[in-house]
């Protein structure tokens, strides 16, 4: 029991509602928004180290064979949640949980980070109604961490639903003018369509757990627990000679599994589903974007990670499996080729970004330890990187004033070199160059693929190729080259190169990302143990519903 | 029945009390409407209390009324609802017949929970008559004009077709059973056949029309159009909840299988209908009294699919009676802020006219806002555990029962529609606009009115158990 847990969750939410309360203070708010975001990161570096100090944590906790055991826990007997119903003659009576294990606190790290930077440098982008964006950022992040720390369905639901109310504000109040309403509500119903849905499946995983002897839970280790050991004993040490065990589970949990795919993919922005992303990420504030794309769009992988793979990981690999690796395949490559040819920087990033979170959705359909901790690792990185791109992005505008890639802006890493090699150093890291993160998280995702299947990584090998491309004609269009019709022309607000105040977060990020491509043990560290517990049970899905499994593997072999 | 009796005889007293209250020149209607507005509240809260002392006793007996828990439930919805749309009537009642008007919400209050503890098919009856009557004449009185007239003949026409309808189906149930016990009759619905899904579905059909179930619609978006804001609120609570609680009663716990065979696949379709249809015709409204009926036709689709989770035994009425509370106060609480605003001074026939709401009047839009968030059914408001507990209810039978799943996925897909016009609404509060006209009126019963619902819509997701 640890009070670390809703101090990370209240204090944010607090200090922003507080903020909504006191209107207009003037700048002593913007201080107490700032200072309660680096207390954010501070608490979240404690969680992380904690988590990381009990890695050794002994399986004895938690019901035996769970596959998801927080390592931190916070479950006061008062939170609980009683319905007036009683399903199926069980009553309902759902005791809620918070926890943290080695995911949940690398995500809880990525939200602190990326919170402290962006609110540290809103002070200098945003210009009016800053006390309330502030606020806005606060909230949205408190119930950003709030999905990352719940241990149970409905608190991770609650928080799920509840971060999109702030964000749609921020989109909304601080987008571009004329087209700020649409794209909110797109992304309003855009994320409605999958989470509203999505709540049936999370209710139906409940359900299933209800049996003759206990009451339905939805607590996510007893769930995991029930699920592994039902899973693992239909699936039978990986003969298939169970399968009438496993169609029988399939059956029960298929329609489960397309419901919350629905929701997670539309969070993930999946190929079909993604056209809420570009939209929002090219009218909303570029600091807003880089909140959302490097934390909001997590959300939709750390709910597979955390929830479909454990829970469902027979009917994962039997039904939706083969379609979502595809379809990340194809996403690296869309992305990476629509990203040529736009020339809105804006636009360009959206869809950089849609294309490494292919990169994410690859590791996770591997359903492996290489492929998971790929992901984990990479939906770190992504957020780290992308956030520092868009942050960039914004204090060009805030120089420059709209930005595009056609031949207007040119040259700007004469007038501005510190930021020409900051932009550098986040374009490398994107395009996955070996000793920075990006390669980490994609290498790791690739070599957990391959051994599922090597067509899709082929795909992925050549949108890395791609990535390079774009990444590399952004820093020779825009920093390098002759200079544009308008250079020397200096259009809005600042006309110096970045000031430290701007600097230092790009800096700290930079060793971060620096950090982790050279060391990336101490990452791996922090999670292999929880993602060790999902394999012990996906792993063996997938062997028994894809027995050509690696082939390539034992190809090689001699 | 105290609290029954208390509301329906105060009402009577109430309704006379036009007799006695001075008209012409030398009249304060001020002092007027206080007076019968508290005299309304003093005579809900001496209901309430009576309802508070009642010693039930442990053998409810075979008799014409029955105080389950469905008859104390459908009291205490009504009583709540009461006071908000009594609170709401207080500036708006129509002033030439402030007694009539009173005293017929109080009878109509007082109805409900006859209707409730109803266990015979004549006090059932009785009950659903009770509140039919008054409300012709609430409708009558409130507006005088052409649309108000036309609102109120196609009600009392309506009204008296599903009536009809309702006594042909109680007349085959008696028939079948040789009783109008509604106890009798449900123990016999094992026994029964096609007859007793026939009566069922002829039940339903009289019903479907008080809770405004597709195909029996028709007259709510003229009523709501015509009618004044706090009648369209009436309107859209009152009928619909003693519509559910009568059905609950007729339908009690299960109806036997092979009458669940056709009633849950024709409450299916009406259910779905119903959402569609409220749906996609309130997405295309810009009249916000009509988008508001038509939300109200939604509403009631997921009400009926929560209807088939309790024939099933998947759940308890308690889903259907926690439904209604947040619907109660998710609406009634919106039709309380749009009134204020009205009372202000301010349009809101069109959804346009609530244009930059925000700044001109912005508690009143932050009440709003609460309210359309908890229509849509996000978290933090009571509008969420409402649509959860329906989800709950309807998949509970898994994969054992594919029908329900995908009408629970229609559910889900539908909620999306809804919000998609509720953020229509919601953007035009917040949008800037030109006439920044402040509305500056305050009345505090209005205001009451959306603070009650409001903090009920906000605390009931804490604590969904009291709800």
């Amino acid at each position: 029991m640890t009070l670390l847990i809703p101090l990370l969750i209240l204090l944010p939410l607090f200090v922003g509602l507080g903020i909504f309360l006191a209107g207009n203070r003037g700048k002593a708010l913007v201080g107490a928004a700032v200072c309660s975001a680096g207390l954010v990161l501070v608490m979240s570096l404690m969680l992380v180290a904690q988590v990381y100090s009990l890695g050794g944590v002994s399986e004895s906790q938690g019901p035996s064979g769970a596959t998801i055991v927080p390592r931190l826990s916070f479950a006061p007997d008062w939170l609980q949640v009683h319905l007036p119903v009683s399903v199926g003659g069980h009553v309902v009576r759902w005791k809620l949980q918070f926890g943290a294990d080695g995911i949940g606190a690398l995500m809880v790290l990525l939200t602190g980070i990326v919170g402290l930077v962006t609110m540290s440098l809103a002070t200098i982008q945003i210009k009016e109604r800053l006390p309330q964006y502030l606020a806005l950022m606060l909230i949205s992040q408190s119930m950003l961490l709030g999905v990352f720390l719940s241990m149970d369905l409905l608190s991770f639901y609650l928080f799920f639903e509840a971060v999109l109310l702030p964000l749609v504000l921020l989109i909304n109040g601080w987008g571009k003018n004329s087209e700020a309403l649409h794209a909110s509500r797109k992304f309003l119903l855009f994320t409605l369509v999958g989470s509203v849905p999505m709540v049936l499946g999370l209710i139906g995983l409940a359900l299933n757990s209800a049996a003759a002897d206990r009451d339905s839970t939805v607590s996510l280790p007893a769930l995991s627990a029930i699920a592994s050991t039902g899973q693992l004993a239909a699936v039978g040490s990986g003969v298939i000679d169970s399968a009438s065990a496993m169609s029988i589970i399939v059956a029960r949990d298929q329609w489960i599994v397309w419901l919350l795919l629905l929701g997670f993919g539309i969070k993930l922005a999946i190929l079909p589903l993604h056209t809420w992303l570009p939209t929002t990420y090219a009218v909303s504030h570029p600091n807003t974007t880089a909140f959302i794309a490097s934390v909001v769009a997590k959300l939709g992988v750390f709910g597979i990670l955390r929830i479909v793979i454990p829970l469902a990981p027979v009917a994962l690999s039997s039904s939706a499996q083969w379609l979502f690796g595809g379809l990340g395949a194809l996403a690296i490559v869309y992305g990476a080729l629509v990203a040529l040819s736009q020339t809105d920087l804006r636009r360009v990033l959206a869809y950089s970004s849609l294309s490494h979170v292919g990169f994410i959705t690859l590791g996770l359909m591997a359903m492996n330890t290489e492929g998971l901790t790929g992901a984990a690792i990479q939906m770190f990185n992504h957020g780290i990187i992308t956030c520092g791109m868009f942050l960039m992005l914004a204090m060009i505008e805030q120089r420059r004033g709209e930005l595009s890639l056609a031949d207007q802006d040119r040259g700007l890493a004469a007038a501005y070199p510190k930021l020409g090699v900051m932009m550098v150093f986040f374009t490398l890291a994107g395009a996955g160059l070996p000793g920075l993160n990006g390669f980490v998280g994609e290498i790791l995702a690739m070599t957990g693929m391959i051994r599922v299947s090597g067509f899709f990584t082929g795909i992925a090998v050549l949108g890395t190729v791609l990535g390079a491309w774009y990444g590399l004609r952004i820093v020779q269009r825009i920093l390098f080259g002759s200079d544009g019709e308008r250079a020397g022309k200096v259009s809005v607000g600042l006309t110096a190169d970045i000031q430290t105040g701007e600097y230092l977060p790009l800096v700290a990020m930079a060793a971060v990302c620096l950090f982790i491509g050279l060391r990336p043990q101490d990452i791996i560290t922090l999670i292999e143990k929880d993602i060790a517990r999902i394999v012990r049970v996906s792993e063996p899905s997938v062997k028994a519903t894809h027995p050509d499994m690696d082939e390539l593997v034992a190809q090689s072999k001699p | 029945m105290a609290p029954a009796i208390t509301l329906i005889l105060g009402g009577s007293i109430v309704m006379a009390a036009s007799l006695v209250l001075r008209q012409g020149v030398a009249r304060n209607v001020h002092e007027q409407r206080t007076l019968v507005a508290s005299v309304s509240i003093a005579l809900l809260a001496i209901a309430a209390f009576l309802g508070l002392m009642r010693v039930t006793p442990p053998d409810l007996g075979q008799g014409l009324f029955r105080f389950d828990e469905i008859a104390l439930a459908a009291e205490r919805l009504s009583l709540l609802g009461g006071l908000i749309l009594v609170l709401m009537s207080w500036s708006t009642a129509p002033k030439a017949n402030l007694g009539e008007y009173y005293g017929c919400l109080l009878i109509i209050i007082g109805a409900i929970p006859v209707v409730g503890a109803s266990n015979d098919l004549v006090s059932l009856f009785l009950g659903l008559e009770l509140i039919s009557i008054p409300t012709y004449i609430l409708l009558g009185i409130t507006k005088g004009d052409n649309a108000g007239a036309e609102a109120t003949i196609k009600y009392f026409l309506l009204s008296a077709f599903a009536s009809c309808f309702f006594l042909l189906g109680l007349s085959y149930l008696y028939g079948f059973a040789g009783s109008t016990n509604l106890q009798v009759i449900q123990t016999e619905y094992a026994t029964g056949g096609k007859l007793v899904s026939f009566a069922l579905v002829l039940v339903m059909c009289g019903l479907a029309f008080r809770i405004t179930a597709v195909p029996f619609h028709f007259y709510a978006p003229d009523v709501f159009e015509g009618a004044s804001l706090t009648l369209a609120g009436i309107m859209s609570y009152l009928p619909k909840v003693a519509g559910f609680v009568a059905l609950i009663r007729v339908l009690g716990t299960g109806v036997g299988p092979e009458a669940t065979a056709v009633v849950v696949p024709v409450l299916f379709v009406c259910s779905a209908i119903t959402m569609l249809v409220g749906n996609f015709m309130a997405s295309a409204q810009s009249n916000l009294r009509r988008m508001l009926a038509y939300s109200s036709v939604a509403h009631t689709g997921y009400l009926l699919l929560a209807l088939t989770a309790l024939l099933r035994q998947n759940a308890e009425p308690d889903v259907l009676f926690s439904y209604l509370a947040a619907y109660a106060a998710m609406t009634l609480g919106f039709f309380a802020c749009l009134g204020e605003i009205e009372a202000a001074g301010g349009k809101t026939q069109l959804i346009g006219d609530l244009s930059g709401m925000f700044y001109r009047r912005p508690a009143a839009s932050i009440g709003m806002t609460v309210c359309l968030i908890s229509l849509i059914g996000l978290p933090l408001t009571a509008g969420f555990w409402a649509k959860f507990l329906v989800f709950m209810g309807t998949i509970a039978a898994g994969t054992r029962d594919p029908w329900s799943i995908a009408m629970a996925v229609l559910m889900a897909f539908n909620a999306v529609i809804a919000a998609g016009y509720y953020w229509r609404v919601l953007s035009k509060l917040f949008e800037k606009s030109d006439a920044y006209v402040p509305l500056r009126v305050f009345r505090p019963s209005l205001f009451v009115a959306y603070t009650i619902c409001v903090v009920l819509t906000l605390v009931w997701f804490f604590v969904p158990a009291v709800m």
